[in-house]
C-alpha cells in the first residue's frame, strides 16, 4: 500500500457527544437571572413583611423638579456634583503628592528617602476613617482650612501613596538602556525625563491612574463623616427627613455603580490600547 | 530602571527637605500654642487605657484596650468567614461553567464598585434588620449556658452586644470576601494548565483535580495576600463604628467627645492603629521570608 492511498482516506470523524440542554450557556444565564430575581423578590417580600411602605414615586423629585417651568436640581444631583468636584480637585493634588513622593523615594538623598518612607507607611497602616477624623479634628484647625478642603487634602493624602507607587513603577519600567542612551547623546537629567522617559512611562501609568480616580470617587463617600454635603451625606439627610432608607440607599448605590463601572470600562479600554502598542 | 543612584550623601536636596520639615513643625507648634491656645493634657490616654476597679482596686482594661481587643476579634472572625466566602467564590470564578462565573463575577463587581461606606449602610438597614431576628441570635444568647457565655466573651463580645458584633462580622466578611475571591482566583490561575490536564489524564474528576492537585498548590500562593487582608480588615473595621459597633474608633469618638481632649485622643488612636498594622506587616513579612528559606 503506497502512502498516497493512505492519504486519500477521509479522516475519521470523532463523534462528540451532543451537549445536553442543561449544558448550554443559555441555561446558565437563565439560572443566573432566576437566582437574582428570586433574591430581589425575597428582599421585597421581607421588607413587606416588616410593614415597609415602598414609596419609589417620591424619589424623582430628589433628582430634579420643574416648578413654574423652572428646573431646580434636587439634593441628589447637587450631592453628585460635589462628589465629582471633590474627586477632581483631589485627583490633581493626588498626582502632585504622588509625583513628589516618587521622586523623593528615587532620589539619592537620605532625608528624602526617609520622608517618603515615613509618609507611605503612615498612610498604609492607618484606616482612612481615622485619617479623615485626624485631618478634621487636628490638622484642619491647625492650618485653618474649611470642610471641603479638609476632605480634599485627606483624600489626596490617602490616594497619593497609591499614585506614588504607580509613578515609580512606570518610571522603573523604562529600560536602563534608555537612560544610558540619552546620557550618551548628552541630554541632561531633566531633558532625559522630558524627552525620553516620560513619553514612554506615561501611557503605562494612565490605566492605573484612572483606577485611582475610581477609588477617589468611592472613598469620597467617607467625607460624609465630617458632614460635607456630597452624595452620601445628602442621602443620609433625605433619609432623616423621609425615612425612605431602602429607596434612597439603593438609588445612591446605583448612582455610584454607574459612575465606577463606566470608569472601569474606560480603564479596560486604555489597558487594551497599551497592550496593542507593545 | 533608572541608573543606579550614587552613594548616599548629604546634599542640597537634604538641606531643603530638612529645613521645610523644620519650618512645618515650627508652624504647627506656633499655631497650636499661640493661635489655638490648646491645653494639652496627655493624662487622658493612660486613664482610658486602664482604670482601677472601684470595688476591688485592681487595674482593669478601660475603653481603649477593650476597643483594640474588639477590633482584633472583629478582624479575625471576618477574615475567617471571608476566607470561606472567598474560597467558594474564587473556585466558582475559575469554573468552566458560565453560571458560577456569572454569580461570583456579579458579587465581586457589585462589592468593589460600591463605596465601602454605602455598602455598610445598605447592609445595616437591609440585612441586620431582617436577618438578625430570623437567626434568633438574641434568644440564643439569652438562653445560653454560663460556659457558652464565657467562651463568647473571650472569643467575640459581651453577650449584650453579641448580635451587634455578629452583624459587624457578617458585614465585614461579605465586604472583604470579594477581595479574597480575587486573591483565590489569582492563586488558582497561577497554577499551570498542565496540572489540570495531568489530573484529568489520570482519571480524576473536576472536583478531585481541584481537591488533590490544584488547591494544595494554590494555597501556598494564597496565604501571603490573605495575611495582608488581615491588616486591611483591621483598618476597614474602623468603618463599622459608623453603625455603632463598639470597636476602637467608636470608643475613641466617645472619649474625644466626653473629655474634649480631641487632639490627644485622635493622635493616639492614629498611632495605635499604626503600631498594630505595622507590627502585623513586619511579622507577616518575616514569616514569609522564613518560609521562602525552607521551601
Amino acid at each position: 500500500m503506497s502512502a498516497d492511498v493512505i492519504r486519500e482516506q477521509p479522516p475519521e470523524r470523532i463523534a462528540l457527544p451532543r451537549a445536553k440542554w442543561w449544558q448550554s450557556q443559555t441555561f446558565d444565564v437563565v439560572q443566573f437571572v432566576v437566582l437574582v430575581g428570586g433574591l430581589v423578590w425575597l428582599t421585597a417580600r421581607g421588607a413587606d413583611a416588616m410593614g415597609y411602605n415602598w414609596q419609589w414615586y417620591r424619589m424623582p423629585k430628589f433628582f430634579w423638579q420643574v416648578i413654574d417651568g423652572e428646573l431646580i436640581w434636587g439634593p441628589l444631583m447637587t450631592g453628585l456634583v460635589t462628589t465629582i468636584e471633590l474627586s477632581i480637585y483631589s485627583m490633581f493634588l493626588t498626582i502632585a503628592i504622588g509625583l513628589i513622593t516618587a521622586l523623593l523615594r528615587m532620589s539619592d538623598s537620605i532625608s528624602g528617602q526617609i520622608l517618603g518612607k515615613v509618609y507611605l507607611e503612615s498612610v498604609r497602616n492607618t484606616p482612612l476613617l481615622v485619617q479623615m477624623l485626624v485631618f478634621y479634628f487636628v490638622i484642619s484647625p491647625i492650618i485653618g482650612v474649611d470642610r471641603f478642603w479638609t476632605g480634599v487634602l485627606c483624600l489626596s493624602f490617602f490616594e497619593g501613596s497609591f499614585a506614588s507607587e504607580i509613578i515609580r513603577a512606570g518610571i522603573n519600567s523604562v529600560p536602563r538602556g534608555q537612560w544610558e542612551a540619552s546620557a550618551s547623546v548628552g541630554l541632561s537629567r531633566a531633558n532625559t525625563y522630558r524627552h525620553v522617559v516620560l513619553p514612554q512611562a506615561v501611557p503605562l501609568m494612565l490605566p492605573p491612574m484612572t483606577g485611582v480616580l475610581i477609588n477617589l470617587i468611592k472613598h469620597s463617600a467617607i467625607v460624609s463623616v465630617i458632614a460635607l454635603f456630597e452624595l452620601t451625606t445628602e442621602g443620609r439627610n433625605i433619609i432623616a427627613d423621609t425615612f425612605m432608607s431602602f429607596e434612597v440607599w439603593l438609588t445612591i448605590a446605583a448612582m455610584y455603580l454607574v459612575i465606577t463601572i463606566s470608569l472601569s470600562m474606560f480603564v479596560g479600554y486604555l489597558e487594551r490600547r497599551v497592550r496593542r502598542r507593545e | 530602571m533608572p541608573p543606579l543612584a550614587q552613594k548616599r550623601c548629604f546634599k542640597l536636596l537634604d538641606a531643603i527637605i530638612l529645613s521645610t520639615v523644620a519650618a512645618l513643625i515650627a508652624f504647627v507648634f506656633y499655631q497650636v500654642d499661640s493661635v489655638l491656645a490648646y491645653e494639652w493634657d496627655w493624662s487622658v490616654i493612660p486613664r482610658y487605657l486602664f482604670r482601677r476597679d472601684e470595688s476591688t482596686g485592681d487595674l482593669v482594661p478601660n475603653l481603649f484596650v477593650l476597643g483594640v481587643l474588639t477590633t482584633i476579634r472583629l478582624a479575625a472572625w471576618s477574615l475567617f468567614f471571608a476566607a470561606i466566602i472567598g474560597g467558594i467564590m474564587g473556585v466558582m470564578r475559575t469554573s468552566t461553567r458560565l453560571f458560577p462565573r456569572l454569580l461570583s463575577r456579579a458579587y465581586v463587581e457589585l462589592i468593589r464598585n460600591i463605596p465601602p461606606l454605602v455598602f455598610i449602610f445598605i447592609f445595616y438597614f437591609f440585612i441586620s434588620s431582617q436577618i438578625m431576628p430570623v437567626l434568633g441570635v438574641d434568644e440564643f444568647v439569652r438562653s445560653a449556658s454560663p460556659a457558652t457565655v464565657t467562651i463568647l466573651e473571650w472569643t467575640a463580645s459581651p453577650p449584650k452586644l453579641f448580635s451587634n458584633f455578629l452583624s459587624g462580622v457578617i458585614c465585614l466578611s461579605l465586604f472583604s470576601g470579594a477581595y479574597v475571591t480575587e486573591i483565590v482566583r489569582a492563586g488558582i490561575q497561577a497554577i499551570p494548565k498542565s496540572q489540570f490536564e495531568a489530573g484529568a489524564s489520570v482519571g480524576l474528576s473536576y472536583f478531585q483535580t481541584m481537591r488533590h492537585v490544584v488547591l494544595p498548590q494554590a494555597l501556598q500562593r494564597v496565604i501571603p495576600p490573605l495575611a495582608g487582608q488581615f491588616i486591611i480588615l483591621i483598618k476597614d473595621s474602623s468603618l463599622v463604628s459608623l453603625i455603632s459597633i463598639q470597636e476602637l474608633t467608636f470608643f475613641a469618638n466617645e472619649i474625644a467627645i466626653s473629655t474634649t481632649q480631641v487632639f490627644e485622643v485622635w493622635i493616639f488612636v492614629g498611632l495605635l492603629y499604626f503600631v498594630i498594622c505595622y507590627s502585623c506587616a513586619l511579622a507577616f513579612g518575616w514569616l514569609e521570608r522564613r518560609s521562602e528559606v525552607y521551601r
